[in-house]
């Protein structure tokens, strides 16, 4: 089990860090390489809308984290959903501080020997994120900021 | 008997609302078994006077979880010396 986990403070690019991610499986080409088995890859990522929850234009999005706990989170549930699936390798990579509409917030991409496994297990991990690691969003349409309480339906 | 201290750290709606986001708290010492839920009432942190978070003496809003040195933990469990404790509003994350 290969596993990744990362949060950036700046504006990151997920094709960019999905590429560097892939770079991994030309590096160790072994048959044993956990990369070798990983013929099905599912990714999802997901970026800021550019309305709010309650419709209005949204100017920026701000994620507040646990510094330290929110790493160890991710990577707790993310070694559950690894096991649980049997999947052989998973990345995270999740944007913290003020983000604009468009920009991405989350990368998540896993690999499995087969395309079930792998599907499941991405849409897993990303509600375990969305639901147990410690991230706290903020809208702000002009000068006002409201936290959200909770998530956007599945 | 020493000085038990404990870091509390508050985030997000609940920071704001303290007027704090970190401190450090002494535990009674006729109190060895204090937990979470205990310092919650103690540090006045409930929205009482609105009546808005439901919660009752003895037990923490249904909406707020509680880390113990940076994992989910029961808001009963005892606390100890040195342990840093934190409450979280509501998640949304992804």
């Amino acid at each position: 089990m290969v596993l990744r986990v990362a949060l950036h403070l700046e504006p990151f690019d997920p094709l960019v860090a999905l590429a560097a991610w892939q770079r991994h499986r030309e590096q160790d080409v072994s048959p044993q390489a956990p990369w070798a088995r990983a013929a099905a890859e599912a990714h999802f990522i997901g970026r800021v809308r550019s309305l709010s929850a309650n419709g209005e234009p949204l100017a920026a999005l701000e994620l507040e984290h646990y510094p330290g706990m929110t790493e160890a989170q991710i990577e707790r549930l993310a070694a559950a959903v690894l096991a649980r699936h049997g999947l052989a390798h998973a990345l995270v990579e999740h944007r913290v501080g003020r983000a604009l509409p468009g920009e991405a917030l989350v990368l998540v991409a896993v690999g499995a020997d087969r395309r079930g496994p792998a599907q499941r297990g991405c849409q897993e991990l990303l509600e375990a994120l969305k639901h147990d690691a410690p991230f706290w969003k903020r809208e702000w349409c002009g000068a006002d900021g409201r936290w959200l309480e909770g998530n956007t339906p599945l | 008997m020493p000085t038990r201290l404990v870091t509390v750290r508050l985030f997000a709606a609940l920071r704001e609302r303290a007027g704090w986001g970190e401190r450090r708290v002494a535990l009674p010492a006729d109190q060895p078994r204090m937990s979470a839920t205990d310092l919650w009432w103690q540090l006045e942190l409930g929205d009482r006077a609105a009546g808005a978070d439901g919660a009752q003496p003895g037990s923490l809003p249904s909406s707020l979880r509680v880390a113990i040195n940076q994992a989910f933990a029961s808001p009963d469990q005892p606390l100890q010396a040195g342990d840093e404790l934190a409450f979280l509003p509501p998640i949304s994350g992804g």
